[in-house]
C-alpha cells in the first residue's frame, strides 16, 4: 500500500486541477467558522497550506469530524483535497469531486456497484476510506473513454447491451478493464471468475460476459465458451 | 444462443432487428444521471430512523438534542407529519384507487406508532450533510413499549395471536370486507368424486427482496406550492398522481423527473414514502433535500415477494386427466396490505372444477409486495411441482401429461392467438427433453445426480390506455414524447423503434422524450409487462394521427410543426389475450454437499412480435436467473425469538453471481395476433414465472425427492436425502 502511495506521488507531470472551492485557512479561522461559512459541506482546497495537517490536530467537536488533507490522482489530474476522516472514497469521488458515474448500491462491499481502479486494481471505493488514497491514482468510470473514443470494453457493452438498468455497469466496466490489461483475452470462464464481485440484479450477466470476452483480443474474441 | 422463428410474418424494416440501445453510450461513460447523482443549490441530506422491534408502540419521542446539533435543519415524526401514504398502505389489488385510499380500515402513514416490523419508520431528518443526518438519527430518544409480535401467516390467524390491527390479522379487501379470497368453478367435491387417485402436498416459498441496484432515494425541491420529485420511478404518471394526492395537492402541482433508474422489479410503482418523507422534509427546511436509504434500509422497509404456504388436493383418472384441482393458501403480507398476495397458476390448466381459497395475512415481518410477476413464480412453483409429481407417480411423462391438461381455448372463452402447444414441443425438441429426463427420478447411481425438469405458463396480455405524442419540424426531424422512464427493459429505445417503423422513418430520425411528468403525456407505467404493448400502441396511433395529417397539409415549412397525438383504449374484443413460454432444465446434485449445478437451461417464448430481439433476450435471460435465485437461494428469514430479519443485503440472501450463471438458451416464437402494436405481447416479467418450477421439478427429476420449500438451499436437500 506504501510503496503503491509513492508511485503515485512520483508519477510525474501531472495536471493541477483548478477547482471552484473556498479554501480553509487554518492559521486566521477555526474549523466551525469555515463550516459554517460553507454551509458546513464542501471542504475541497487545492491550496498548498492545507497539506500535510496530521489528521490527530484536527478538532473532533460534535458533527466536525476530523479532517486530513490528502493528494491523489483522478482520471489523470491530481486533486489536493481536504478530506473528512470519515468519507469514503465513494463520498469523495462523487460528492465532491462531481465524478458520480462511480454508484454506491450496498456501501459495504457486497455488490461491487462503486468498483473504481486505485493504482491499476479493482476495490470497492464504499469500503476504502478517503484517507488511505492519499497518493494513489485512481481511475473512473468518466476516465475510460479518451477524446471522445470510447475504450474497447465500453463499445462492447454497447455492442453486446452490456447495461440493462445501467446501475451496476460502472462497476462492472472497472473490473473487466482490470481484467483486460492484465488478460488481454480472456475466456468466458476467466471474466466470470474475474468479475464475481460486481453483482447485476437484472441479472444480465450472459450479455456482460459476451460483451467482456468481445473486449478482448485474439481467437476469443467473439465467441463464449 | 438466441434464436427467433418467424414462419410466415411480413418483415418489417425497424422493428425485429436487433438494435442497440439509443441511450447505451451515456449508460458505459457515467453520463446517465441516476437520481443520487442530482445536486441542487443548498441541498440537504435527509435520512429516516427506523424501528428496532417487530411490533411496538411508541411512548415518546424526544428530538430536542438531534435539534441542537449543528447543521441539523428539520426534523420531522409520527406526531407532526401525519402524511397518509396511500400506495403504501390500501388493502387489495386496487390500493392506488383515490376512493379505497378513503375507504380503507388500515391505513398506512409514512412514520406510524404502534411501529408493526423492524424497519417501519419513525423519524426523518434533514442535514447539511449525510454524516450529520446520521449522527443526528442516534441522537433521536425514543421510549417503545414492546408488543407481543407473530411472523408466520398460519400462526397469525390462530385463536390468541397477537393482533396487529384491531380487526385481525386476515386482511380486508379493497372494499374493507375480511375474507379470504375464493374462487369457485365448477364442482370440486364432483370432481374429486369422479377421480380415481387423489394427492395432496404442502408447498412453501420464501421471502424474495426485489433487491434493484440501486437503494431507494428522493429529491425533492419545492418552488411556491410546485414540487418538483427527482425520484427512480417505474412509473412517473402515477407517482405524480400518487404524491399529489397523498400531500394534498392538484395533479399540476407535482413534476416527477427520472431519467435513469437502478431497477425496481416492482417496488417502485407509483409513489414511494421516500417521495413524501423528501416531500414534507424539503417542505419543512424551506431547501431541496436528497433522502437516501441504506442498503439495508431498502432491504427492510421497503418491500418484496410474499412468503405462502399452499396446500394442494388433485385429483386424477388413472389415464392422467384432472378432474379437481384444490388450494387453500396463506400469503405473509407484513403489516399493511400492499397488494394482492395472488398465488396464480390453477388457471393454467383446463380442469373444469377447481377451487382455491388465499388467506392473505398480516404479520410483524417487513412488508409484502410487487417483485415481478406479483402473483406467479410462487404460484406456479406449487401447482407445477404438484403436477409434476402426479405425473411421475402415474408413471407419465410430464409434458404428456401437461399438454394433456393445460388450458386451451374454448368457444365461450376464446384466445387472440394459441401457441402453447408449439411452445413446448419446440422447446422438448430443443432441449432434448426425452434423452436428458430420468424416467424414474433419482435413478442416477452415485453421489452425483442428473435430471431434468421442464415447466410450462401463459400470462396476460392484456391492453390498455396509455398515451403519446409526436412532433414533426421541417426538417423532418421526429421528436417523440412519452412518460416512460427506462427502469432496464430499454423502453426509451422500444418506443422509438416503434415510432419509427409507424412512421416509416430510420430510427436515427426520431428523437425520443421522455421520464419528466411536465414534458410527456401519461403513461401507463413500467410495471404489468405493460410499457411495450400499451404506450407502444400509443406511439403507433399517435403516429397514425400525424401521418394524416402530414397527408392532409404536407410537411410543415419553416417554423411550422405538426403535431399527433393519441390516448387510445385498445381492446382484445372480448378474446383472452397471452403470452406463453416453457422452461427445459438440467441440473447436477451432488448429494454428499446438497448443491445443485445448472447444465442446461432452455427456454421457448412466445411474446408475439419482437421488437428488439436483443433487448427481448435480455429480459428473458434475466428474469430467469432471478428465478433460479429464487429457487435456490434468496429468502429472508426471521429469529422466531426476536422478530429479527436475520438475511437482509445480497451477500446474506446470497444473490446469483457471475460464476452461478449457466447459458440461458432462448428462443421466440414469433406471431402476429393483430393487436397490439405489430403483433408485441408482454415479456418482461415472464421469464421469472417459470424458472422457480423448472429447477425444482428438475431438482426432484434428479434426487427422486420432492422439494416442497423454497428456496431449495443444500440443508434442505441434504435433509431430503439423508
Amino acid at each position: 500500500m506504501r510503496d503503491k502511495r509513492k508511485q503515485g506521488r512520483n508519477s510525474g507531470a501531472i495536471p493541477e486541477q483548478d477547482s471552484d472551492v473556498k479554501y480553509f485557512n487554518p492559521e486566521s479561522q477555526s474549523r466551525r467558522d469555515f463550516l459554517e461559512g460553507t454551509g458546513a459541506t464542501v471542504v475541497a482546497g487545492a491550496a498548498a497550506t492545507v497539506l500535510g495537517i496530521p489528521a490527530a490536530s484536527a478538532q473532533q467537536t460534535g458533527s466536525i469530524a476530523a479532517r486530513t488533507a490528502i493528494t491523489l490522482v483522478v482520471n489523470g489530474a491530481r486533486h489536493s483535497v481536504e478530506v473528512e476522516d470519515r468519507w469514503t472514497l465513494a463520498e469523495l469521488l462523487r460528492d465532491r469531486l462531481d465524478l458520480t458515474g462511480t454508484k454506491i448500491g450496498c456501501n459495504r462491499s457486497e455488490c461491487g456497484a462503486c468498483t473504481v481502479l486505485m493504482n491499476d486494481q479493482p476495490v470497492y471505493s464504499c469500503s476504502q476510506l478517503a484517507v488511505w488514497a492519499d497518493g494513489a491514482s485512481i481511475q473512473t468510470v468518466e476516465g475510460l473513454a479518451r477524446n471522445g473514443q470510447l475504450s474497447p470494453v465500453q463499445e462492447a457493452f454497447v455492442e453486446n447491451n452490456g447495461p440493462q438498468c445501467g446501475f451496476c455497469t460502472p462497476g462492472q466496466l472497472m473490473t473487466a478493464t482490470a481484467l483486460l490489461n492484465s488478460n488481454p483475452s480472456p475466456n468466458s470462464v476467466e471474466v466470470r471468475e474475474a468479475m464475481v464481485g460486481n453483482l447485476c440484479r437484472c441479472s444480465n450477466y450472459n450479455a456482460i460476459v459476451e460483451a467482456v470476452v468481445a473486449a478482448g483480443e485474439g481467437e476469443n474474441q467473439g465467441g463464449v465458451v | 444462443m438466441t434464436e427467433v422463428t418467424r414462419e410466415g410474418l411480413e418483415p418489417l424494416s425497424t422493428i425485429g432487428n436487433s438494435t442497440n440501445r439509443i441511450d447505451a453510450v451515456e449508460r458505459v461513460t457515467g453520463e446517465a444521471k441516476f437520481t443520487r447523482d442530482w445536486k441542487l443549490p443548498g441541498m440537504l441530506y435527509g435520512r429516516v430512523l427506523r424501528s428496532p422491534y417487530p411490533h411496538a408502540r411508541i411512548v415518546s419521542i424526544d428530538t430536542r438534542e438531534a435539534a441542537r446539533l449543528p447543521g441539523v435543519q428539520a426534523i420531522i415524526t409520527s406526531e407532526d407529519a401525519k402524511v397518509v401514504w396511500g400506495a403504501g398502505s390500501v388493502n387489495g389489488g386496487r390500493q392506488y384507487n383515490d376512493p379505497t385510499k378513503e375507504a380503507t380500515l388500515h391505513r398506512r402513514y409514512i412514520f406510524n406508532n404502534p411501529v408493526r416490523f423492524v424497519g417501519d419508520s419513525v423519524a426523518a431528518v434533514a442535514a447539511t450533510d449525510r454524516h450529520i443526518a446520521e449522527e443526528a438519527l442516534s441522537l433521536i430518544e425514543v421510549e417503545y413499549e414492546e408488543l407481543p409480535f407473530v411472523l408466520e401467516p398460519e400462526e397469525a390467524l390462530e385463536d390468541g395471536a397477537p393482533q396487529i390491527w384491531p380487526e385481525g390479522n386476515l386482511c380486508p379487501d379493497f372494499g374493507g370486507n375480511i375474507d379470504p379470497m375464493i374462487s369457485d368453478v365448477g364442482d370440486v367435491d364432483a370432481g374429486f368424486n369422479e377421480s380415481d387417485q387423489i394427492f395432496e402436498e404442502r408447498y412453501e416459498t420464501g421471502f424474495i427482496h426485489n433487491a434493484q441496484m440501486e437503494p431507494r432515494c428522493s429529491l425533492a425541491s419545492w418552488e411556491g406550492e410546485k414540487l418538483t420529485l427527482y425520484t427512480p420511478s417505474q412509473g412517473i404518471s402515477n407517482c405524480r398522481h400518487d404524491t399529489a394526492r397523498d400531500l394534498g395537492l392538484e395533479d399540476h402541482q407535482v413534476r416527477v423527473i427520472s431519467k435513469y433508474m437502478g431497477g425496481g422489479f416492482g417496488n417502485k410503482n407509483q409513489n414511494q414514502d421516500a417521495d413524501l418523507v423528501a416531500a414534507t422534509l424539503s417542505r419543512r427546511s424551506g431547501a431541496p433535500v436528497m433522502l437516501e436509504f441504506s442498503r439495508r434500509e431498502d432491504w427492510l422497509g421497503v418491500h418484496g415477494r410474499w412468503p405462502t404456504v399452499q396446500y394442494y388436493k388433485v385429483g386424477v383418472k388413472d389415464d392422467g386427466t384432472v378432474t379437481a384441482m384444490q388450494m387453500r393458501a396463506y400469503s405473509g403480507m407484513g403489516p399493511y396490505r400492499k397488494n394482492s398476495g395472488g398465488i396464480s397458476g390453477m388457471d393454467a390448466y383446463a380442469c373444469p372444477n377447481r377451487y382455491r381459497e388465499i388467506n392473505p395475512v398480516y404479520t410483524n415481518r417487513t412488508t409484502s409486495g410487487n417483485f415481478r410477476a406479483p402473483s406467479e413464480p410462487h404460484g406456479f412453483y406449487g401447482v407445477e411441482s404438484m403436477m409434476d409429481e402426479v405425473a411421475y407417480k402415474l408413471g407419465m411423462d410430464p409434458v404428456e401429461f401437461t399438454l394433456k391438461n393445460m388450458r386451451r381455448p374454448t368457444e365461450d372463452r376464446p384466445f387472440t392467438n394459441y401457441s402453447l402447444d408449439e411452445v413446448i414441443e419446440t422447446g422438448a425438441r430443443q432441449f432434448n427433453w426425452q434423452a436428458r429426463r430420468r424416467v424414474t427420478p433419482g435413478s442416477d447411481e452415485g453421489p452425483i445426480k442428473r435430471g431434468a425438469g421442464f415447466s410450462f405458463m401463459m400470462f396476460r396480455s392484456g391492453l390498455g390506455t396509455s398515451s403519446a405524442i409526436v412532433r414533426v419540424n421541417a426538417d423532418e426531424e421526429y421528436t417523440l414524447f412519452v412518460g416512460v422512464t427506462d427502469i432496464g427493459p430499454g423502453a426509451k429505445t422500444t418506443m422509438g423503434m416503434i415510432a419509427a417503423e409507424a412512421l416509416g422513418v430510420p430510427l436515427s430520425q426520431v428523437e425520443v422524450v421522455s421520464g419528466d411528468t411536465d414534458r410527456c403525456p401519461y403513461s401507463v407505467g413500467e410495471s404489468g409487462s405493460r410499457t411495450t404493448i400499451m404506450t407502444g400502441y400509443a406511439v403507433v396511433q399517435a403516429a397514425e394521427n400525424l401521418k394524416q395529417q402530414i397527408i392532409s397539409r404536407g410537411m410543415p415549412a419553416g417554423r411550422d410543426v405538426l403535431i399527433g397525438s393519441a390516448t387510445p383504449t385498445p381492446s382484445t374484443d372480448g378474446k383472452t389475450r397471452q403470452c406463453f413460454g416453457a422452461h427445459f432444465v438440467e441440473v447436477e446434485v451432488d448429494s454428499r454437499v446438497g448443491s445443485t449445478r445448472i447444465l442446461k437451461y432452455t427456454t421457448v417464448h412466445e411474446s408475439g412480435r419482437i421488437i428488439n430481439p436483443t433487448t427481448a433476450r435480455d429480459q428473458i435471460r434475466g428474469a430467469t436467473i432471478q428465478g433460479i435465485g429464487q429457487a435456490l437461494h434468496e429468502n429472508l428469514l426471521y429469529d422466531d425469538a426476536t422478530g429479527q430479519p436475520l438475511t437482509p443485503g445480497y451477500y446474506r440472501a446470497r444473490h446469483l453471481t457471475h460464476l452461478d450463471i449457466p447459458d440461458i438458451e432462448v428462443h421466440f416464437i414469433e406471431v402476429d395476433d393483430g393487436y397490439g402494436p405489430f403483433g408485441a405481447k408482454t415479456a418482461g416479467e415472464a421469464g421469472i414465472i417459470l424458472a422457480p418450477a423448472a429447477v425444482a421439478n428438475a431438482i426432484a427429476n434428479a434426487t427422486g425427492k420432492r422439494m416442497t420449500s423454497l428456496p431449495i438451499t443444500r440443508d434442505k436437500i441434504l435433509g431430503a436425502m439423508a
